[in-house]
Order: C-alpha cells, then structure tokens, then sequence
C-alpha cells in the first residue's frame, strides 16, 4: 500500500483550485509546481521500479460506501507509461505551450484539472471511476477550447462536446450493462475479468459494440473522427496538446481494458484490425489535402491511432506493449509538433504551408522541433516512435500474417507527405518580408523536454520496458 | 432519546402554525427584515428537528393524519432546508416581503403537510394549500404574472378535480382513507378481481392524471413554460425546486403506499410518462432563445429521469429517484437563483448572456457547474442522481429500455446546456455586473450541495435507502 498515485491526484486537484485564487504571474508557478511534484513523482516511481525490477501498486480510498465503490487505483507497467506521458505533455504544456500568454489562468487551472483526470483515468482499477475521470477530462478539454480557442472555437468545441458526451453516454450504459451482469456486481476491472465468461454471449457483444463504440469516437476512428480535425484546430496550442497527446489515450487505453476484459473480443479482433487498418489509410489520403500545418499534424493522429488499435486487436504481448509504448511515443511526439506549431503561428502570424517559409533559417529551435517531431511521427530509429512501431508490427504479423503490416503503408504515406512539408515550409528560403516574433527561453525549455524524453525513451527503451514482463 | 418522539412532531406542528402566524403580525407594522429573520428561524427550528428526528429513528402518528417516519422526515428536511433559500432569495428580491410571506408561509404548509401526510385527504388538502398561494405569489410581480396565475390556477384546479374524483372511487376499498394498502376487495360488494375491477383501475389513472399535471410530466405539462416564465425568478424557482418535487412526495405516498399491489397497473402508464416527458423537455429545450423557458423545458426532462425510477417501482428505483430529486433541487434552486438575478438586470435571453463570463466570473462558472450537473457530468450531483435512476432500470431486467431512453436523452440535453455555456463565455465585457448577497449566498449553498454531495454521495445514499425503505415498510 503506498500513497503516491493518490499524491498525484491530490496534488493535482488541489493546484487546479488554487491557481483559482491566484494572478496569472503566480498562478504559473503554482501550475509549474504542481505538475513538476507530479512529474517528479513519476520520475521517483520510474527509478524505484528500475531498482526494483517489478511495478505493482495498488492503493484505495473510501468513496462511496453505499455501493462498496471506492477510489481504487493500480500502477502497472502499462498504467505507469502513460501516467509518465501525462505528466510530461502536461508540465511541458504549462511550461511552454502559451506563446501568447492569453488567458494563462483559467489554462492553467484546467491543465491541472485535466492532468488530475488524465492520471485518475489510466490508474483507475475501477470502471466507475474510470468513467467519472473520462468526464472531467472531458468537460476540461470543453472549456479549453471554448474559453482559450481561436476563431472559430465556438463551433468546435459544441461539436467536441457533442461527439464526447454521445462517447461517454456510450461509456456509461456499457458499464452500467457489465456491473448488472456480471455475477459479481462489482466495478473492479479484475474482478469483472475473472467473471466476465459468465456474461451470455449476446449481452457480451452489446456490452462489447457499446464500449468499442464509445472508444472509437474518442480516439478517433475512421466513421467517427470529424470532430477531431476541428477541435485539435481551433483549440489553444496547450489544448491541442492535450486534446491530441492525451484525450486520445483515453480510448486507446478503453480499447486495452475491453479487449483484456471481455472474452468476446477474440472473435471480434480481426473485422476491428481492418477497421482500424483501413482508418489509418484513409487518414493518410485525407492528411495530404491539407495545408494547414495544424491540421495535418490532427489528421495524423488519426493514422497513429488506427496503429495502435491495430496492436491492441492483435491480442499479444508484443502488441499490446507495442500499442502502450506507440501510445507514450505518439503523446509525446505530438506535443512537441503541436507546441512547434503554435510556436510557429506566434512566430509567422501563420500556419499555411504555402506562405510560411524558411523556418529554418528564420527560427531554428522551432523548425528543428518539428522536424525532430517528423522523426519521432513517422518512427526513424533512435525516437522512442521507432521502438513502437518494431513492436507493433511483430505483434500485428504474429496475429495476422503479413496483412498485419498493412497499416505500415499509411505509416509511409504520411511521412513522405511530411518531408515536403519540411523541405517547403522549412528548408527553403526564407521570405524576407515576413514579420517575426521571437519565443523565450520557456518555449525552448518545452522543446526539450518533450524531444529529449522523446530520444531518451528511444535511445533507451529498457527504461519503462525492463520492468515489464515482455 | 433526548426528546420524545410525540413532542418532536406537535413542535413541528407548531412551528409550521407559528409560521404562518409571522407575516400576520409583521404586516401592519412593515417589518419586512423582522418577518425574514423570524421565517428563517422557524424553517431552520424545523430542518433541525427533523434532522432530529430521522437520526432519532422517530416514527409517531399524530391524530391520525399525520405520520412522521423516516420518509417524511427526510423530505421535512429537505424541503426546510431548500426554503431556506427560497426564503431567502424572495427577501432580497421584493421590497415588501412580508405580503409575499403571507402566501408563502400558507404554501410552506401546505408542502409539510403533504410530506407528513398519513391520509389520502391530508395529501389533498395539503397540494391544494401549496398550489393556491403559489398561484397569489406569481401574481405579484413579474412579465404577463397574471396570465401564468390563471394558468396555475386553473390546472391545478383540475388536477386537484381529478385527484378528489380518484380518492372518491377509492371508498369503497378503504373506508378509513389513510395511507395504507388497499386491496382489491370491495368492502360493500365483495367483489375482488383486480382485472375486472374497473373503479380500482380508473382510480390509478385519474391519480397519474392528476400528478401528473403536479409533476409536470407530459402530456399534462403545457402550463409550464408559460408559468415558469411568466412568473417571478424565486417563485420559479419555488416551483421547480420544491413544489414539484412536493408532488413526486404525494405520488410515491399513494402509488407506493395506497397501491402498492397494483404495481402491474401503475408502472406501464409511469413508464409511458417517463419516455414522453423525458422526450419533451428535452427536444422542446433544444430550440428556446428564452433562457427561464430553457430551463423550464429542461426541468420537465428532469422530472422524467425521477418518474424513471419511480417507474421500475423497486426499493431501489425509489431510492435512485429520492436522489434525484435532492440533485434537482439544488441545482434547480442554484440556477434560477442566477436568473432571477440576471433579469433583474434585464437579461433574458441567450443573447444577453453574451459574455456573462467576463462581467460576472462567478456567476458564470456556477451556472456552468449547475448546468453541467443537470446535464449529468460526473462528479457533480446530477450524475450521481442519473447513474442511480438508469441503474435502477437497468436493475430491473425488464426496463432495461428505459435507461437506454434516459442515457439518450442525457445525450441530447448536453447540446442545450453546452449553448447556455458557450454563450456566457463568447466575447468580452467590461461592463460588470454585481450580484446581492442574499443571492450570493444562496448560489453559494446550492453549488456547494452540488458538487460535495456529488464527490461524496455516501451520507445521501444512506438516507435515501433509509427513507425509501421507510415508505415500502408501510
């Protein structure tokens, strides 16, 4: 029994109320550190669990008594990846993602909330704290497009909120439907494992197409992603940050628990692996009619998901390691690109790759950024990308043959697209009669973090893969 | 036990007497701030007894038509400790209270009345001292009052018509009339098929007729935005929060008291009304620029998330629809709290909540949070009221369809809620807005209800489980 992940969460919350309280100036040091206790926290369990060799943590608090439902958390090697890619998209967020300094305390309050959802949501070991997680995070995503999005915020976060909520009324009927039918009547996601055989076949398919759909909206899948180019667009650089390097975790992770909990998935696994499959390559089609350099970075989030469900259908160790380090190296590979981008809109006064040009030479740290995000997106070896995608796809051959390395061409697609962003918008000259807006050293500190975490999880994956029993 | 059980019910007969006995005296001399104390004070005596009492387990019948047992007790509570607020609002918001207090404190009454009925004529006469002064409350100010009075009024005339017609054709089965379980068997004829027992039957109808009209539950709904909207913020907010939830009190009184045997007769037409009221509110809500009428239509949706699990009719379902009504309550109370002030300041429809987020943070962000709460989200009050309800149902096995309508309709709601939110935060104002103490506080206690006893429902669970069991155990 130990206390931290409850220390994160406590951290967490109470740093998002009092920011409240606060000036924008001390509000940003209370966000700091806040997310910095947080993310040292996960450093600390990072080294305990290398020293030791194995991550188990279990801890529980008393919620409500009435229906024996109380705050059950659980830390292992998967929950831990991605707690540690919540806490640094989130500190490097609130350290950097703000060029424009707009707003900066409602930001900051719904960044900590949102971390304090993220870290709750991949800890919980409990389905009904799973969904009270899911909808906080949701609701703080809500306002930070909202409140802190460009022009056309409005439309895009009712048609966020619209497409989430319709999610988590998914979410919560497919719950609901499991505690009624498991024998055990319990929320607890081991226990429903154990029982879950003895749920009738039919009733399982439902309990399973509620919850796959509900997961498909949010992380998105093909028939369901309209809201995601929108939001990610409209959103403030720290929301589209968070919307794409965590928010989407949220249902890759879902998928994790119900291809893990509920039997029926074995049968269903390949018909969701095309699905997935085919996802991915529409994505790439769609990504390269884009010139918004936001939103191809949005669209490709599509191509990575549609992998990572991929993984997650092939039902192995090597797949579903594969889909939790992919989900690591996506979060923080895509921070960085939304942060350079942002950046580059403050810079530029623009994000069209037709006009923006030579970034290179004009802002260096922010066009190398990017590029360095490129090579983490489309997995060059030595970014923690690469590590998942060699995961990935052993895991997906193992399952289904040679088909599984299918996706590998959306994959292909997306990055050749990307080397002539790169080389038109970043390599070639610059336009002399650009303005320029120069960032500071906090926006550089971002890049850092995200591309040295990026590297160093690349470089080194034994770091979170060691303790697992791969 | 400190008091005994006979006393703590005549103190509370007393107090609800001496209430009505406070703006008498107060009126000739315009004691408007003596009357405000002294209601405050007696509602607050009232909260405390009746705390009291159901951690005291009292259960006492005083002369035969009152019954105070847990049940009562917990409603008692709550509806003290939910006029406390409205007490208060009213006071801020009229310069003479002491003459709204004289209708008040009848209608203050009237719901204890209803809460610690033991008698299917105490429920009667206790929803007609309720409905009749609230009519005289709406009259006294606000846009076309008295259009919405004689609206109120002659509705609530029918309904009560249709309710004495139903108690009536219950005679012959229960002679006494007190709440306690009628059987099919008639005491003059001896006649006992309950399929062929037509009076029994149209009895139960005439009774979901009529609460229906006090619940708003449609197609007995039409009054409501017209009255909502004509009538002043607080005796709106009086309507939403309490009154109809005083009607939910008489419904589970009789439908789970009175015809607790016929539960295969009453819970199909309840069912039928939860679809449809939830289908409603929700649809109509979608397309009102009016933000009371909003919130009219979207506390008539509410009412059929509660008539859900008043529909599955187990321990359970009743327990899940207790809680919803508390989150209601709050919520309803904490967001009219808001209108009232804002059209006070002549702010009434979406547009002019253009930019609220920046003349008044406050007021934004706990509209946001109620708003949110009513549309569901977790971890705020309203979920935990809507999880239990569609739990219920789903419990239930065989009305696993009306959760399905419920979450669907929870789905819808958000889409209306959003735009209330997403208008106070459109643009910018340097125009501030300041907002009176009395409705400061009251904001500040109906948000605090909702999002603590949404982080921790437990206690609130414990005595709805109580409560309802209390009410089965009759």
């Amino acid at each position: 029994m130990t206390i931290l992940i409850g220390l994160m969460l406590l951290v967490s919350a109470l740093a998002s109320v009092f920011i409240l309280a606060l000036d924008s100036k001390l509000s940003k040091r209370l966000a700091i550190a806040g997310s910095g206790i947080v993310l040292a926290i996960a450093i600390l369990i990072l080294v305990s669990s290398l020293l030791q060799g194995s991550l188990s943590m279990n801890e529980s608090y008393p919620y409500i008594n009435a229906f024996n439902i109380s705050l059950q958390l659980q830390m292992t090697p998967i929950n831990f990846i991605l707690v540690l890619m919540t806490a640094i998209v989130a500190f490097a967020a609130i350290l950097s993602g703000n060029p424009e300094r707009a707003g900066v305390k409602t930001a900051n309050t719904l960044i900590m909330l949102f971390e304090f959802s993220a870290i709750g949501l991949f800890t919980s070991a409990n389905l009904f704290i799973f969904f009270i997680f899911w909808d906080i995070g949701v609701i703080a995503l809500f306002f930070m497009i909202n409140v802190l999005g460009s022009a056309n915020r409005r439309y895009a976060s009712i048609k966020f909120i619209i497409y989430e909520i319709f999610a988590s009324s998914l979410l919560l009927l497919g719950i609901m439907m499991i505690y009624f039918y498991t024998p055990v009547h319990s929320f607890n996601i081991s226990s429903i494992t154990a029982a879950a055989s003895s749920i009738p076949q039919s009733t399982q398919e439902l309990i399973f197409i509620l919850l796959f759909a509900a997961f498909a909206v949010n992380m998105p899948l093909f028939p369901v992603h309209f809201w995601l180019p929108d939001a990610h667009t409209e959103a403030s650089t720290q929301g589209s940050m968070l919307l794409s390097g965590v928010l989407t975790k949220f249902g890759a992770y879902g998928m994790l628990l119900i291809f893990t909990m509920l039997p029926i998935a074995n049968k269903l696994a390949v018909p969701i692996a095309v699905l997935a499959g085919f996802s991915t390559i529409y994505a790439a089609f769609v990504t390269m009619m884009q010139h918004d350099i936001k939103r191809v970075i949005a669209y490709t989030t599509i191509i990575d998901m549609g992998i990572i469900l991929v993984a997650i259908a092939a039902m192995n160790a090597f797949g579903t390691y594969g889909a939790v380090y992919a989900m690591f190296a996506h979060g923080v590979t895509i921070a960085l690109m939304f942060l350079s981008v942002g950046c580059l809109h403050h810079i530029f006064g623009s994000r069209d790759m037709k006009v923006v040009k030579g970034v290179v030479s004009k802002a260096a740290s922010t066009g190398y950024s990017f590029i360095m995000g490129v090579f983490g997106i489309t997995g060059v070896p030595l970014t923690a990308g690469f590590i998942a995608d060699v995961l990935i796809f052993i895991g997906a051959i193992q399952a289904f043959g040679l088909a599984g390395a299918l996706p590998l061409v959306g994959l292909l697609m997306i990055g050749a697209f990307f080397y002539l962003v790169v080389n038109r918008s970043f390599m070639m000259t610059k336009d002399p009669s650009q303005p320029i807006e120069y960032i500071g050293m906090e926006e550089k500190a971002g890049y850092a973090i995200l591309m040295g975490s990026m590297l160093l999880f690349g470089i080194f994956p034994f770091l979170l893969l060691g303790f697992s029993n791969l | 036990m400190l008091i005994g059980p006979f006393y703590v019910a005549h103190a509370i007969i007393v107090l609800m007497l001496a209430l009505i006995i406070v703006p008498l005296a107060t009126i000739p001399r315009k004691l408007s701030y003596a009357a405000f104390l002294a209601s405050s004070a007696l509602l607050a005596l009232i909260l405390l007894l009746s705390i009291y009492a159901f951690l005291a387990g009292v259960d006492v019948t005083v002369f035969t038509i009152f019954h105070l047992y847990s049940f009562s007790e917990f409603f008692l509570g709550l509806f003290a400790f939910a006029l406390l607020l409205i007490n208060a609002l009213s006071y801020e918001h009229y310069p003479n209270f002491t003459r709204f207090l004289l209708f008040f404190s009848f209608a203050i009454v009237g719901m204890f009345v209803v809460a610690m009925a033991n008698s299917l004529v105490t429920i009667l006469l206790g929803l007609e001292l309720m409905t009749l002064p609230t009519a005289f409350m709406i009259m006294t100010s606000g846009r076309h009052h008295i259009e919405a009075a004689v609206k109120l009024f002659i509705l609530s005339a029918i309904a009560i018509g249709a309710l004495s017609f139903a108690i009536a054709l219950l005679f012959p089965y229960d002679l006494q009339l007190t709440l306690s379980p009628v059987s099919a068997i008639s005491l003059f004829t001896g006649a006992t098929a309950a399929s062929g027992n037509y009076l029994l039957i149209l009895s139960i109808i005439l009774v979901a007729a009529a609460m229906g009209f006090e619940v708003a539950a449609f197609p007995f709904n039409l009054w409501v935005p017209d009255v909502y909207q004509g009538a002043p913020g607080n005796v709106t907010a009086l309507l939403a929060g309490i009154n109809k939830k005083v009607a939910f009190v008489a419904l589970m009184e009789i439908f789970f008291v009175v015809f607790i045997q016929f539960k295969p007769i009453f819970s199909p037409i309840l069912v039928l009304l939860s679809i449809a009221t939830m289908f409603y509110g929700n649809i109509l809500a979608l397309v009102q620029t009016n933000v009371k009428r909003l919130l009219a239509y979207s506390s008539i949706s509410q009412a059929g998330y509660i008539l859900i699990g008043l529909a599955v009719a187990t321990q359970f379902g009743i327990e899940a629809s207790i809680l919803q009504i508390v989150a209601h309550l709050f919520m309803v109370i904490g967001a009219f709290a808001i209108v009232l002030w804002l059209e006070s300041n002549n702010l009434r429809t979406l547009d002019d909540y253009n930019a609220l987020g920046s003349r008044n943070r406050f007021a934004a962000i706990s509209l946001a949070i109620l708003m949110l709460s009513m549309a569901g989200v977790p971890p705020l009050i309203g979920f935990i009221g809507k999880f239990l309800v569609f739990s219920s149902a789903i419990d239930s096995q065989t009305l696993l369809y009306l959760a399905v309508f419920g979450i669907i309709n929870s789905f819808i709601s958000i889409y209306y809620y959003a735009k209330v939110i997403d208008r106070m935060y459109s643009g910018k104002s340097h125009d501030m807005l300041a907002m009176g103490k009395y409705t400061y506080a009251v904001v500040v206690i109906a948000l605090a209800a909702t999002i603590l006893l949404g982080l921790y429902p437990g206690p609130l669970i414990s005595a709805a489980t109580v409560a309802s069991k209390a009410l089965l155990a009759i």
